[in-house]
């Protein structure tokens, strides 16, 4: 089920069902959270950038977070990958303490502050991407309880031959732990990629209905896919409240 | 020993075991998940990890000194760990401490991964060749850290849900009144984490030395409850902790006798 909440509504006692509250804790923050998520090449980046400009041409509080950005973190990240010692646990820590820096220092202030933060991927690529990895989910769901819900995850879905084209026309070489070549899936790193790319799609597709996703269709042309995205954030969201005019 | 349950094969069809001799040696890629968490267990492996925990000034790194020098003069191998000792993430863990700009998820999940990457890439491998692992702190003090800065008591277990659980896990109890004393002798002036100045409980450090170090050691004595660890009064001397250390351990690991004499280079701690 897909929250209706507005924004309006996190103001009042918590008037959601039961299951849903045991589910995870939404936010009182006067901020709001959008995210996108789906596999490489889904389109999400693009489709997020392009709202993020009707957002501040429209004048409201926006900011824009990405994934794997924390600078805290990043020279042990890139150690690692470039020994190629991480294994799906450390992997998985590293990208953890990442997102916990992000959301301590920039997620967190930003939404008690009022604004309205766009976040390209967010937990669910964790759950989605360490899973495939054979990280534990329970294990995985412990480790981001810290982190609120969005208000709205928009999951770009794209038919893997398709989002796997994107991403290989773009691109001279696969990167190692990207191609998911840690799991010896398969010597041919585009081969394995393939493999990975399709494991980490399975288990998003698990995770539509129990988060709550808003599906949207990889295969429609950008602009109407960003039409669909920008109504549904007027409609889900108060704009009024972000305004800077 | 409470393990995570055994993991499905991995979609390579690869063995826990390595494959056999008639493996084909090549065009199998390295078949990395089996040999890492959560797939190990602990069957598997044929070592003894062996823990000690205690605060900041209980003697641990002395007595794992100690310890190493008298089982390795009974034979047996000795691998040992510590917090901010892997190669993937140590230096880093440093550096942040230095600055102290970071907050509390993050530097808890930083000593996770710290701690994960010692396990996987050492011990366990280590374990899986018979060696005793001796740890100097083990995920319990990266608990207690984190549960005494206000973390969710079941969130910082739940990290740590993949990791081994020792043979044996050792509690040196300590006062911090004592503690302050012996740090204080090390280094004449009181470092910032010791204190958990992080946390502002005073301005006047001894106290917050004392405060802080009386909420991790309650939150110890907590652990050493739910855990079964073995609580040594860590205030006695050196040499009677560790014959009470050594009795423990000769009991678990068959050693007959616990007659021990530090070598030259180790006597200066007999004390």
């Amino acid at each position: 089920m897909t929250s209706t909440r507005s924004l309006e509504a996190t103001a009042e006692p918590n008037t959601e069902p039961a299951a849903e509250k045991a589910k995870r804790p939404t936010h009182n923050y006067p901020g709001a959270l959008v995210v996108v998520e789906g596999i490489d090449g889904s389109g999400k980046s693009t489709q997020l950038h392009l709202l993020q400009r009707w957002l501040e041409v429209g004048g409201y509080r926006t900011h824009f977070t990405e994934w794997n950005s924390s600078p805290l973190v990043a020279t042990a990240t890139k150690r690692g990958k470039r020994r190629r010692s991480l294994t799906p646990v450390t992997f998985s820590l590293i990208h953890a303490a990442d997102f916990a820096d992000r959301y301590e220092r920039q997620i967190l202030p930003l939404l008690r502050s009022g604004h309205l933060v766009l976040a390209d991927r967010y937990i669910y690529t964790a759950y989605a991407r360490d899973g495939a990895r054979g990280c534990p989910a329970a294990w995985l769901r412990n480790l981001y309880r810290f982190a609120t819900s969005p208000d709205i995850i928009f999951y770009f879905r794209a038919p893997l031959e398709i989002a796997i084209e994107r991403i290989l026309s773009g691109r001279p070489r696969l990167k190692y732990y990207e191609a998911g070549a840690d799991l010896g899936l398969s010597l041919d790193r585009v081969e394995s990629f393939r493999m990975f790319q399709g494991m980490i799609l399975e288990r998003y597709d698990q995770l539509v209905e129990p988060e709550g996703f808003v599906l949207m269709d990889g295969k429609l042309p950008v602009q109407k896919l960003q039409q669909q995205m920008r109504e549904i954030v007027s409609l889900r969201i108060n704009l009024n409240r972000f305004t800077t005019r | 020993m409470s393990q995570p349950p055994k993991e499905p094969t991995p979609p390579n069809g690869a063995d826990p075991g390595l494959g056999g001799p008639e493996a084909p040696v090549a065009a199998i890629p390295r078949p990395v998940l089996p040999r890492t968490l959560p797939a190990v267990h602990r069957d598997d492996l044929d070592g003894h990890l062996i823990v000690v925990e205690g605060t900041d000034g209980s003697g641990r790194s002395t007595q794992i000194a100690l310890l190493t020098e008298w089982l390795e003069s009974q034979g047996f191998a000795v691998q040992t760990m510590g917090l901010r000792r892997s190669a993937l993430i140590a230096k880093d863990i440093d550096a942040l401490l230095a600055r102290n700009v970071v907050t509390r998820y993050t530097l808890a999940l930083m000593y996770a991964t710290d701690f994960y990457d010692q396990l996987e890439t050492r011990i366990i491998p280590a374990l899986r060749s018979g060696m005793v692992v001796l740890a100097d702190r083990y995920f319990y003090t990266l608990i207690v850290r984190a549960v005494v800065r206000g973390i969710n008591r079941e969130y910082a277990h739940g990290i740590y849900e993949l990791a081994l659980r020792p043979d044996l896990t050792f509690f040196l109890n300590v006062r911090p009144e004592v503690t302050f004393l012996r740090e204080f002798k090390k280094e004449p002036t009181i470092s910032y984490w010791e204190a958990g100045r992080d946390m502002h409980l005073s301005d006047d450090l001894y106290e917050s030395f004392i405060h802080y170090q009386t909420l991790v050691r309650k939150e110890f004595v907590h652990l050493a409850r739910r855990h079964n660890f073995v609580t040594f009064n860590g205030e006695g001397s050196i040499r009677a902790v560790n014959a009470d250390l050594r009795r423990r351990i000769a009991d678990h690991l068959g050693i007959r006798s616990v007659r021990y004499q530090p070598s030259q280079s180790l006597v200066h701690l007999w004390r």
